[in-house]
């Protein structure tokens, strides 16, 4: 059987869709990244790191809240309705961001992977063909260069630190490193938004960029990152199928608004 | 945000060069010089000589107000992932780093007196040193957060403006930046109530409700009203004003505004007398605040709890960061 050809009208409302995948990715990563890391404000390790924690969590919300600006310009919907009222499985973050924050070793692994995999696709994205999505990413990478930098400070601090500090780190990317890649995953409408130029590069490719970026790192400090698991790079269930710490996550943010959703707060 | 008045010398030029009390003199002389130049608007820098009932003074009074800051974290931190908008979650992550920040602050200011952070730490989570009373009560809807923000950071503001002409010149350069940031702290919580009081029949019930619990503690947050002569804390010139008259300052700008939302503040006594040009008000309940200063409110426990085993569980990074590099931690 020959597939029809899509008209263009169809082919407009599909990249439509797949731009709207692409910025949900974008929002909801930052978004429970944001809140996972929010968690520190007030308890973290000493004064001088909750107030550079809390602002990085800040800078996490800032982005996704214009992401969903984005979104919403695309739908004529609302930010705060896009962000806070869906049921928890329609999220579509990356596996990485779906494990709760856990101890301080688990909180900078996590951030130095999201970080060094989220430059590689803000670089791309810079260049997309959209250009409401790459004026932003402009903005955003100068704040997300800071966030690297003091991931890579930390992952090197306990990486050099015998003992505890080291035995920690190591636990923790055994447990989200599997995870890691999800970040960069394709998409399920990956193709198409190739295509158009809206996303510059496949996954495939972000991926490769982004292992010659880390694999130094790991191997000047002889860490090791575990094989990808698989569900972490399945389009199907890279951003999917979320776990018992965001259906928590959720059921708190959630709650306040939940009492009246139809109120202004 | 920093004021940028703040980074002005809070010392005069003629203040700057070596003060007569920083002389070798004979202890009492010096006691003297030092009195009269406090007593006379003179300011005290970190490094100067002082005597030893000012140092202790100074420490004790800003060492309390760096264990407000830290402490006053946890009632709102706890509706950090609670906050129902993107706007209200930035306003308050952010209003949080900022309190953390001053503790920061406060800290570092309280450490060239002579106590290492560490020590005051183990004493406030031992019970041993004390917080502000608004921070031993629970936080139960998300209107407190708004009240909290509001009229709490409002009663703390009244009394750290008139801090910024403390003689301890490192506190009151310090009070300059933090009041700067308060006056922000107190918009985003006023935003919170009027949202509330112009929403919904339920809305406005929860945050009148959050009013009602609030006031009495808020009543009693400045203390007991004292004599003007026997405070040293005044003599010093450490602060400038005293409870009664920071109370005054506080309903005399605040009630009208929280009226004007058509909310209703739960003493019956409460009233200007015009003819004595001051406020009356139901006598606060003063034994209900030495017990909770005391560690004895009804989320003072919890809190200090909270905050000991958040310590514990992280005390290996600050290992981390005081062993050197390589060696075993």
């Amino acid at each position: 059987m020959i597939a029809r050809a899509r008209l263009p009208r169809d082919r407009e409302r599909d990249l439509q869709k797949a731009t709207s995948e692409l910025l949900l990715a974008l929002a909801d990563d930052d978004f429970v990244l944001g809140f996972a890391d929010s968690e520190w404000t007030g308890i973290a390790p000493h004064l001088e790191e909750d107030v550079a924690m809390s602002s990085m969590a800040q800078d996490e919300l800032g982005h996704a809240a214009a992401y969903y600006g984005l979104l919403a310009d695309l739908s004529a919907g609302d930010p705060d309705r896009i962000a806070y009222d869906r049921p928890a499985d329609a999220f579509r973050h990356c596996r990485l961001v779906d494990h709760g924050r856990g101890d301080w070793a688990r909180t900078m692994a996590r951030r130095w992977l999201y970080d060094s995999a989220n430059a590689v696709r803000l670089e791309v994205l810079a260049g997309s063909a959209n250009r409401p999505l790459a004026d932003l990413v402009v903005k955003v990478r100068r704040e997300e260069t800071y966030h690297l930098l003091h991931g890579e400070a930390w992952l090197e601090r306990l990486a050099r630190h015998d003992g505890e500090p080291r035995r920690r780190l190591a636990e923790a990317l055994e447990l989200v490193g599997p995870d890691a890649p999800s970040v960069l995953a394709p998409l399920p409408s990956e193709a198409l938004l190739v295509d158009a130029g809206i996303q510059p590069l496949p996954g495939a490719e972000l991926l490769t960029r982004w292992s010659a970026r880390i694999e130094p790192v790991l191997g000047r400090l002889g860490l090791d990152l575990p094989a990808a698991a698989p569900a972490a790079l399945d389009p199907r269930t890279a951003r999917s199928g979320h776990g018992a710490a965001f259906t928590w996550l959720w059921t708190e943010f959630s709650s306040v608004r939940a009492l009246d959703p139809r109120a202004t707060w | 945000m920093t004021d940028p008045l703040a980074l002005d010398p809070v010392l005069g030029e003629g203040e700057r060069s070596r003060l007569p009390f920083n002389v070798d003199l004979p202890h009492d002389e010096r006691f003297r010089a030092f009195e009269d130049h406090v007593l006379a608007g003179g300011k005290v820098e970190a490094g100067d000589w002082m005597p030893d009932e000012y140092r202790l003074n100074v420490l004790r009074f800003v060492e309390m107000h760096a264990n407000s800051e830290l402490m006053g974290v946890l009632p709102e931190r706890d509706w950090i992932l609670r906050a129902p908008t993107l706007r209200r979650k930035l306003a308050l992550t952010a209003k949080i780093q900022d309190e953390v920040g001053h503790a920061q602050l406060l800290y570092r200011v309280a450490e060239d007196l002579g106590k290492p952070r560490e020590a005051m730490i183990d004493d406030l989570l031992a019970g041993r040193t004390k917080f502000h009373n608004v921070f031993h009560y629970p936080t139960r809807t998300w209107a407190d957060i708004g009240v909290i923000a509001w009229l709490v950071d409002a009663a703390a503001i009244v009394a750290q403006q008139a801090l910024r002409e403390s003689s301890y010149a490192p506190y009151a350069r310090t009070m300059k930046k933090i009041c700067w940031e308060e006056s922000v702290h107190i918009m985003h919580g006023r935003d919170v109530v009027v949202t509330l009081a112009a929403g919904t029949v339920e809305q406005r019930a929860m945050v009148q409700e959050a009013l009602d619990r609030w006031w009495p503690p808020l009543m009693q947050m400045h203390g007991p009203r004292s004599e003007r002569e026997a405070d040293r804390d005044l003599h010093w010139r450490i602060k400038a004003k005293t409870s009664e008259e920071l109370r005054q300052e506080f309903l005399t700008i605040y009630v009208p505004r929280v009226l004007e939302l058509g909310l209703s503040l739960p003493d019956p006594e409460l009233r200007f007398d015009a003819a004595a040009g001051e406020w009356r008000y139901s006598e606060p309940d003063w034994a209900e605040l030495r017990s909770v200063v005391t560690g004895h409110g009804p989320a003072s426990q919890a809190r200090i709890g909270f905050r000991r085993v958040q310590r514990e569980e992280s005390r290996w990074v600050r290992e981390t960061i005081l062993v050197p590099t390589g060696a075993a931690a």
